[in-house]
């Protein structure tokens, strides 16, 4: 059964436990230019807050709801496609979607290309720049925590119910119910963008003003090349065939150079 | 390139690069074909890091303490630093729990992030993530200019807190080497606020003489009104109750401003130069003198360079640091004396630093008020209203008006209760003494953190110290004390006259529309 997480955007209060707990769990280091950032400057980062050792950000937006001034919180991470286009993309596979719905990242299979980077239709990876030998860095969803029967760090410590962890469909359900008993705005991010992720999200003001993606593709990212990009080994083989016969066939009445 | 079986390869470039090729194609080769490692959940990066062992239970358990308090990045009060914060729980246990802040708003939150600043969870936090917002700084920049004439005023509770930070035995009496050290530091003037308290007690014991026998038109029971955490408690969650709280400003407040009126009025001195300071044992003291009513200095003296009647508070734990970044061998410091004008207070003053010493002032005073006579002994040792206990209550005789009914809560989760009680309309009380942290000021959320987690046992021991000096004092009674003499017939005239109400009363305001509360269990 495909996990998720649900983040009610309304409901945050900001505390930003999450953001602790995920520290503390993966052992991510401190920097200290970005560690005295506020949640208010994080918003205004062209990354949106997201560096190698921050693999998740609550950025704080002020927005206008029915004209008056409100603050939301948002939760930024990996979203964890249920199609990634990133693991697609990785030609190593050091990038792989779990089917218990984590996104992983191995750094042992990893290149260092960064295609994954690329890819990424919400721009979420990061490359450690400043490491000598550098990897790709990402929210991993707690994956050993997800397949040993617990949830995910971040939602374990949430106060306010704001992130819920539980069974995709099931949480994509009780989304519905709570725009419709709460009057959010009538989408649930996540469901259907790029192929549906496995984080949904649900907000009580529209998502563009919250800096999401929202002009994103329905579709699977993947499927969109998946038709001719199959067909590379068949292609690369009948190559290496061709240019074997060719060699063979220019030679065949040569001696030995030696 | 031919060669035969026990001859030397020479290795060229050519059959270097043919090598090399080869491995590479063999490797994408069986990568692509799958025969390579595979990322899996355990080979994944991160999760190799520890948590709170009560957030490792499998998903959808029910676990005791989740998360932490949230705390607005423009939170004048309190600021965290995550690198330290250990998830462990405690500041949301108190601040729900025995503050009844947290979990009493609804979601979705609408507009402000409710907190009253009482601090209480600096105290609770087990690895000192939450701290007070640092204003040293400022501080010290204003003591370096020799142009500003930098005024300070101390606490009741700062004198028997400060010592632990020094290693001290908790409740030690510190007041003249606190002095001292606030001299060796370069402060100009030290005041001490139990002046003010003292004089707090003649307004707010007036107006509730007054309320008593009918000639304010104010409801019956008077709240106190010299907790900040508590007045903005009421802001927010007892709007309708806003005209029981007394109009009397905090002490902290009334020194402030007859600091830049009085005193610069007095000792002729340019009140846009007075950079004033207040040492208090409390963090909310930091939200209450940016409120934009706490400009009453400005307002007087129609001059919009004099800066807010407190520019700065300080917690007694910033004062601790201070002395240390400065190198004062606080513990062999001779006792200093406080400057006069301002700086006498009774033991009634003294009183104002813990939970129940409000109530017995104000008992002495309201007694000499109405009857012109010095109370009877059972008011000078007021027993019912001292104690740790969350709600105590007794009945005060006076002669002229008969029984007074009185309660002293600490810790609001205790008021909330009796809040629900009064807007039930089954209340029997006059006058109700509210201080937010349990045990009040001394145990309040700018103290020294003791290396245990808050207990009545060090609450009791610093009241001790405070009833101490009571005792020991040879002026009990507010009235009696001869600066609040003075400060009536040189400048104030009467409490409660004109010029009394413009500086040492204050107004509030609904915060109610801020957010949504949630509907308490008792109504």
């Amino acid at each position: 059964m495909s996990k998720g997480i649900l983040v009610d955007i309304p409901k945050c209060i900001g505390c930003e436990s999450c953001s602790v707990a995920c520290k503390l769990w993966n052992e991510l280091g401190w920097d200290p230019q970005e560690k005295n950032k506020t949640a208010e400057d994080r918003a205004k980062e062209p990354n949106k807050g997201l560096w190698p050792d921050e693999w998740t950000s609550i950025n704080r937006y002020d927005v206008k709801k029915n004209g008056s001034p409100v603050g939301r919180y948002v939760k930024t991470q990996c979203l964890h496609c249920v199609d990634p286009a990133c693991a697609s993309a990785c030609f190593s596979k050091a990038l792989k979607k779990l089917p218990e719905g984590p996104v992983v990242y191995d750094q042992k299979l990893c290149v260092g290309c960064r295609y994954c980077m690329m890819a990424c239709p919400f721009d979420i990876l990061r490359y450690e720049w400043k490491k000598a030998i550098p990897g790709v860095s990402k929210c991993q969803m707690c994956p050993s925590r997800v397949t040993n029967n617990q949830e995910t760090a971040c939602t374990s410590v949430c106060p306010t119910g704001a992130i819920t962890f539980g069974d995709r469909d099931q949480l994509l359900a009780e989304a519905k119910k709570r725009i419709k008993d709460n009057g959010y705005v009538d989408r649930v991010f996540g469901e259907k963008e790029a192929g549906g992720t496995s984080w949904l999200y649900i907000s009580d003001v529209p998502f563009e003003q919250l800096r999401f993606r929202t002009d994103v593709t329905t579709k699977s990212l993947p499927s969109y090349t998946e038709g001719y990009m199959k067909l590379t080994p068949f292609v690369g083989g009948t190559w290496a065939a061709v240019l074997a016969g060719l060699y063979i066939y220019n030679n065949k009445n040569k001696e030995p150079l030696e | 390139m031919a060669s035969k079986a026990g001859q030397v390869k020479k290795l060229s470039r050519r059959s270097f690069l043919k090598f090399v090729g080869g491995a590479s194609l063999t490797g994408v080769t069986l990568s692509l074909a799958g025969c390579g490692e595979v990322a899996t959940a355990d080979s994944a990066a991160g999760g190799k890091g520890w948590m709170p062992a009560q957030y490792n239970a499998p998903g959808s358990w029910p676990t005791d303490v989740r998360g932490r308090v949230p705390i607005d990045p423009l939170n004048p009060s309190i600021v965290r630093d995550d690198q330290k914060c250990i998830l462990c729980g405690q500041c949301l246990e108190v601040c729900e729990k025995v503050q009844s802040v947290f979990g009493n708003y609804e979601l979705p939150i609408k507009n402000e992030f409710v907190c009253v600043n009482c601090g209480q969870c600096t105290q609770w936090c087990p690895s000192g993530a939450i701290t007070e917002r640092d204003e040293t700084d400022k501080v010290f920049k204003a003591l370096a200019d020799p142009k500003v004439t930098v005024v300070v005023q101390t606490a009741p509770a700062t004198r028997i807190g400060l010592g632990e930070e020094f290693g001290m035995p908790v409740g030690t009496n510190v007041q003249g080497k606190q002095v001292a050290a606030l001299r060796k530091l370069g402060f100009d003037v030290i005041f001490d606020t139990n002046f003010t308290a003292d004089l707090t007690i003649m307004e707010e014991g007036t107006e509730l003489v007054k309320r008593v026998q009918g000639e304010l038109k104010k409801p019956l029971p008077q709240l106190t009104s010299c907790c900040p955490g508590w007045v903005k408690f009421v802001e927010y969650f007892y709007p309708e109750l806003i005209p029981n709280l007394s109009s009397a400003k905090s002490p902290m407040q009334m020194e402030g401003t007859l600091m830049k009126t009085y005193y610069a009025e007095m000792k002729k001195v340019d009140p846009q130069k007075i950079f004033s300071v207040a040492i208090m044992p409390c963090t909310a003291k930091k939200f209450e003198c940016q409120r934009p009513e706490m400009v009453s200095a400005q307002k007087e003296l129609k001059d919009k360079n004099v800066t807010p009647d407190v520019d700065v508070v300080l917690t007694t734990r910033e004062l601790a640091r201070m002395i240390k970044r400065a190198g004062i061998d606080f513990a062999n410091l001779p006792d200093g004396q406080y400057d006069q004008l301002m700086g006498t207070g009774t033991g009634a003053g003294a009183i104002f630093g813990t939970t129940g010493g409000v109530m017995e002032a104000a008992a002495r005073s309201a007694y000499y008020l109405v009857t012109g006579q010095q109370p009877p002994s059972a008011l000078w040792d007021l027993t019912p209203v001292r104690g740790m206990q969350g709600v105590k209550d007794a009945t005060i005789n006076i002669p002229g008006i008969g029984n007074m009914k009185v309660a002293v809560i600490s810790g609001l989760a205790n008021a909330r209760t009796v809040m629900d009680q009064i807007k039930a309309g089954n209340a029997p009380w006059d006058f109700i003494e509210v201080m937010a942290c349990p045990g009040g000021c001394e145990y309040g959320g700018g103290q020294p953190r003791a290396s245990a987690p808050p207990s009545d046992d060090v609450r009791n021991r610093r009241a001790a110290s405070l009833y101490q000096i009571d005792a020991n004092a040879k002026l009990r009674n507010s009235y009696d004390n001869p600066q609040i003499k003075e400060v009536y017939a040189d400048f104030l005239t009467a409490p409660m006259s004109e010029k009394a109400e413009e500086l040492l009363h204050t107004t509030y305001i609904s915060r109610a529309s801020e957010f949504t509360a949630k509907k308490s269990e008792n109504m």
